[in-house]
């Protein structure tokens, strides 16, 4: 359960101004609007990674705005597959901890545990992210317009997939992107920036 | 007319000489000014501070003939220069080789009888050798010297024996350069090769020395002015960066407290130790290469070795000068605080060039 | 017809270096006699060399450990936060790695020394001296290497471990991210700073006097080495440090090719600068930075306008330029600053005349060997990067040595200190100048050819523009090099009558001190050589594009 009260960020224009945000846990929202309108920056004050000017967030009861990132229990997929090529796709996986089999077989990509990250597709790395992402356990997940780099066919079956893995798992998501058509087959929620 | 008397000489002899050179050689009589215009100079030292601009270009002045130098490490860069070009020598005149070193390069046939006319050598500049391959342009005592405010002040008493530098107070309070890197490092040993071989002890050698003074910590460098300038607490060196300042004695000349004084407006609180035995009479030379330019070289000779020139000896190379009658200056204490001791080390030329190779061995040996 | 003009720079670099080595090996061997035992014997058995070899390893170890423990945080702060000024703090932290090594030994001795900061002075103090010298000498390397890295990391990576489990410590961040990507170029820094510690000369000489290294061994005896039956000892000590020496340099290059080579920097850069930033408490470690790598250079400028005056045991300053005039006029030395530096900057002009167009060519031919796949580019690569594992003294002791085998009136050529210039810098040129030609697209060359310009047209208006950064770093490295060469010169020039400014500077700080006003005039000679080197140096800063220059 995800509550956002009064978030303020601007930078030179503003970019969000007293918002409010209420996400019940298990719900899926998808946030769309334009490109340069603060969506990837609002999932990055949730995590964190960005500071807030003014305003509360509190995730399942706890407050989280002054937290660590590494303490929030947040989730992040960026845009393009944030994979760590030193490592394999199993080396990869288990920065998240747990089992790596179980996680690739969720996401389709059995076997791929030792697989280098060079040898990937756009696609694939996505799975793998994803994987990594859940096996983490984060209270909710952030997606940051992680299907936008991908073909419109294979983007969809993602959408759908990845869709299938949050539901089965309980797992409250918030997607950001620019795509109508994805939001509304990822989210249950949507909400539009203008 | 003494610096010209070599030069008339010569010019003399021009015709029997080379055809050619007479119709270079221009003569000019200005008072006593003759001139030998073309011709070059390469003199091989040691950093000699004795050759100062002033001093060549007067030389330049008076016989035009230009000088250059080349500047090696200390007395023994010059030999192993010498040895290193035999047969292709690349200079005129050696300046600073040292009774240490003579011997080995006569013998090594490096050098040759030069046409130098000098009178006035002292007789203790010629003692240890005379004759006609180097003449002595300066001279000097190697000897001890010590911290008067450290000894006979503190527990320290004014050593009457080399042997009490062995004992436990003396603990690393005596600096010694290495006497395979540097010459006066190199003359001290030679006085302790003499003085246990005099001395009334029969079951111990010079070598024997040495190992207790290894073992008794003692300090020993690269070269005079590690052991003078960082470790010797009497001298300069406490006012130089990188100054240690551990050592109480340390080998020098005798005549180092005198310069001393000269630098410190008649002050010093270095002394030099007049033990019997414990001091080696040193003198430099110069010396004319075979092969090389001998009637330049021998101007130069007789330059450096003629009065006006020899006296400056003390002041630009702190060395006592090699002409009959001459001594230190008295300005600000620097004849007053010098010693010439009574009774050096007696080793004779020979002795030294047949016998070094040996030492360093054994003394390597003993320090290890 | 490329073609001839490679194996032309090849030959040439092989005969320059080779020829002389081979000779001085030749005669030494000859005087010597082949045994290797008595060699390598004769180090312990000999006082001067006693423990040259485990001081040596001691200090160029201690010396890398502390260059990368001071070099990394200056590195970090730099690379990962955006500073006002980051241009001119990075240009003052290289400055030490060009300043020549006598004015950083000058400079630090009065820093510690008793009139200066006043450490006590021991043997103790030297040795630690000597290791924070060398680690404000090389931390350069630290900088230069892992800066970029730093500075052109995708900053995603290190969110995105943020938010993993193994990234919530501080020690899963450094194991899963910044040790494998740091890894590669602290090897390479690292490889570096061990090498030029352990052949390290005028440091050690000036602020360990009572201490040998391998190198000051091979300066103490080499004069008298290659004289048949005079002091042999001295050709088994030359020998026996040589190869050493030697062997250790070539074990280290290979560690570092092999080091980069395997934990190649796999992680993805992004093309601008994404610096943080800055965190005003990076302060505490770049100005005490900024002040490491100025303090002995002001200290050293400082000293030679304060004249010491001692009279009756006390020591009194005043300011003055006498110093100054007394090394300018020669009046401690027969040769004044203005004619060494004249001296000085002939040779540099010379080496660079030579070492540019030969290191230039060089590369090109192992690039365009590398480009077609053959064998030899690598040997080639490695071949031009011998040098390195000779160090300064050697190389001018093969010069001297070999030369005089040659022919001894050789020996009194001017061009002579010349030569171990040459072979110094031109693998410097090789190594800036490979990466540059790596990284040239093709595609710009092969627009032009499109166009119709000639050869000599594409390189003069394509080529040599877009090289322009490199080439200027190249050529302030090869006339920095050269003017502040000393171990090889120290060997060569001092046996002739050129003075170089390094060699006239050394002399002028070896003379008896009894006259105070000696050390003034060292360091006013100092100075000048320092003005010089860091106007070279601040000229090519200025027209270098940022973060261009390959290795440096």
């Amino acid at each position: 359960m995800l509550k956002c009260n009064g978030l303020t960020k601007a930078y030179s224009k503003v970019l969000f101004e007293n918002l409010d945000l209420e996400l019940g846990s298990g719900e899926i929202a998808a946030i769309t609007g334009p490109s340069g309108c603060g969506k990837t920056t609002l999932l990055r004050c949730i995590c964190g990674l960005e500071e807030l000017d003014s305003g509360s967030i509190t995730l399942n009861g706890e407050d989280i705005t002054s937290m660590r990132t590494e303490d929030r229990g947040v989730g992040l997929i960026f845009q393009k597959p944030v994979l760590y090529p030193h490592l394999d796709v199993g080396g990869n996986l288990r920065l998240a901890g747990g089992n790596i089999e179980k996680a690739l077989s969720e996401v389709g990509l059995e076997g791929f545990s030792t697989r280098s990250i060079a040898s990937l597709s756009g696609g694939e790395g996505q799975r793998v992210a994803l994987a990594r992402a859940l096996l983490a356990r984060p209270q909710i997940l952030l997606l940051d317009e992680p299907f936008s780099s991908l073909d419109h066919e294979l983007s969809l079956r993602l959408v759908e997939d990845v869709r299938a893995v949050l539901k089965l798992r309980n797992c409250s998501a918030i997607l950001v992107t620019h795509n109508k058509e994805e939001a509304t087959k990822f989210a249950d929620i949507i909400l539009e920036i203008f | 007319m003494k610096t010209n008397s070599l030069i008339f000489a010569l010019l003399l002899m021009m015709p029997a000489i080379s055809g050619c050179l007479t119709e270079t050689i221009s003569k000019e009589f200005a008072g006593d000014q003759v001139m030998v215009p073309d011709m070059e100079l390469v003199i091989v030292t040691y950093d000699v501070s004795g050759l100062t601009d002033s001093m060549l270009s007067e030389f330049e002045n008076q016989t035009g003939i230009e000088v250059t130098l080349i500047k090696l490490g200390d007395a023994g860069s010059i030999l192993d220069y010498l040895l290193q070009h035999d047969g292709a020598q690349t200079a005129d005149l050696a300046l600073g080789l040292d009774n240490t070193y003579l011997q080995t390069a006569i013998e090594a046939g490096v050098l040759v009888e030069h046409l130098a006319q000098i009178e006035n050598l002292s007789d203790s500049a010629l003692e240890p050798y005379d004759g006609p391959l180097a003449v002595p342009f300066d001279q000097g005592w190697i000897c001890l010297n010590y911290d008067t405010d450290k000894v006979d002040g503190e527990n320290l008493t004014i050593p009457t024996s080399l042997w009490e530098l062995t004992q436990e107070e003396w603990r690393g309070k005596v600096a010694v350069p290495s006497p395979a890197t540097s010459s006066p490092g190199r003359a001290f040993m030679t006085i302790t090769t003499d003085y246990f071989s005099n001395d009334d002890d029969n079951s111990t050698e010079w070598t024997d020395w040495w190992s207790a003074m290894a073992d008794n910590d003692l300090i020993i460098t690269s070269g005079w002015s590690e052991a003078y300038e960082t470790h010797y607490t009497g001298g300069y060196g406490e006012w130089t960066d990188g100054y240690i300042g551990d050592a109480y004695l340390t080998v020098s000349y005798c005549h180092s407290p005198g310069v001393e004084a000269y630098f410190g407006g008649n002050w010093t609180h270095s002394a030099a130790l007049d033990l019997d035995g414990a001091s080696f009479h040193q003198v430099e030379y110069a010396a004319a290469i075979d092969g090389g330019n001998l009637i330049a070289a021998s101007a130069f000779i007789e330059y450096l070795t003629s009065e006006p020139v020899n006296v400056n000896m003390p002041i630009e190379n702190y060395m006592y000068p090699s002409l009959e009658g001459m001594d230190l200056p008295e300005t600000d204490g620097f004849r007053y605080h010098s010693i010439i001791p009574t009774n050096s080390a007696n080793v004779s030329m020979n002795t030294i060039a047949a016998e070094m190779d040996s030492w360093i061995l054994d003394w390597n040996a003993a320090v290890l | 017809m490329k073609n001839i003009g490679g194996k032309l720079s090849v030959l040439a670099f092989s005969s320059i270096v080779l020829i002389p080595l081979f000779l001085a090996l030749d005669r030494l061997v000859w005087v010597a006699g082949f045994d290797p035992v008595q060699w390598f014997s004769a180090i312990e058995a000999n006082h001067l060399s006693q423990g040259s070899v485990g001081f040596t390893f001691l200090q160029a170890i201690l010396s890398t450990i502390a260059t990368i423990v001071i070099g990394l945080p200056i590195a970090w702060q730099l690379g990962r936060y955006k500073w006002r000024g980051s241009g001119l703090m990075r240009a003052i932290l290289t400055m030490p790695f060009v300043i020549p090594s006598i004015i950083a030994a000058m400079g630090f001795l009065a820093f510690v020394g008793p009139h200066g900061m006043g450490f006590r002075a021991d043997q103790d103090t030297h040795l630690w001296t000597l290791i924070i010298a060398h680690a404000w000498f090389n931390m350069a390397l630290v900088i230069r290497f892992t800066e970029p890295v730093l500075s052109t990391l995708d900053r995603d990576l290190e969110d995105q471990l943020r938010l993993l489990p193994a990234g919530k410590t501080l020690w899963g961040k450094l194991r899963n991210l910044w040790i494998p990507l740091l890894t590669p170029s602290i090897a390479a820094a690292a490889c570096m700073t061990f090498i030029f510690s352990f052949t390290s000369f005028a440091l050690v000489r000036w602020i360990t006097p009572l201490e040998s290294t391998l190198e000051t061994v091979l300066a103490d005896v080499g004069e008298r080495a290659g004289i048949s039956g005079y002091e042999v000892y001295a050709n088994d000590l030359v020998l026996a440090s040589s190869l050493i020496q030697f062997t250790v340099m070539l074990a280290s290059l290979w560690l570092m090719s092999w080091l980069q080579e395997r934990r190649q920097s796999l992680l993805p850069q992004a093309s601008e600068n994404s610096n943080l930033k800055a965190n005003p408490r990076g302060l505490l470690i770049l100005v005490p930075g900024l002040f490491f790598a100025l303090a002995p250079l002001v200290t050293v400028a400082w000293s030679s306008l304060r004249i010491p005056v001692r009279e009756q045991g006390e020591l009194t300053y005043h300011w003055g330029v006498e110093g100054w005039v007394e090394a300018w006029s020669g009046g401690y030395s027969n040769t004044g600053v203005g004619d060494a530096l004249l001296n000085s900057l002939g040779y540099a002009g010379i080496t660079l005349i030579v070492a540019l167009p030969l290191g230039w060519s060089l590369a090109k031919t192992i690039h365009e060997l590398e480009l077609s796949k053959s064998r030899w580019s690598r040997f080639l690569d490695v071949f031009t990067m011998l040098p390195f594992a000779f160090s300064a003294v050697m190389i001018g002791l093969g010069v001297l040595l070999g030369i005089l085998k040659l022919d001894g009136e050789l020996n009194s050529l001017w061009l002579l200190p010349v030569l171990p210039h040459i072979m110094l810098t031109t693998p410097f040129v090789v190594r800036i100048m490979l990466p540059a030609f790596r990284g040239l697209d093709p595609s710009y060359d092969e627009g032009a050819r499109i166009l119709g310009l000639s050869q000599s047209e594409r390189f003069w208006k394509i080529r040599l523009p877009l090289l322009r950064g490199p080439l200027l770093v190249a050529i302030t490295f090869t006339l920095a090099m050269s003017l502040g060469e000393f171990g090889a010169s120290w060997v060569v020039a001092r046996s002739g009558e050129w003075d170089t400014l390094p060699v006239l500077i050394d002399s002028l700080r070896s003379r008896t001190g009894w006259d105070p006003l000696i050390q003034p005039t060292a360091a006013a000679a100092a100075t000048t050589l320092m003005l010089i080197t860091l106007l070279l140096f601040m000229t090519v800063e200025r027209f270098r594009p940022k973060g261009e220059g390959g290795m440096f």
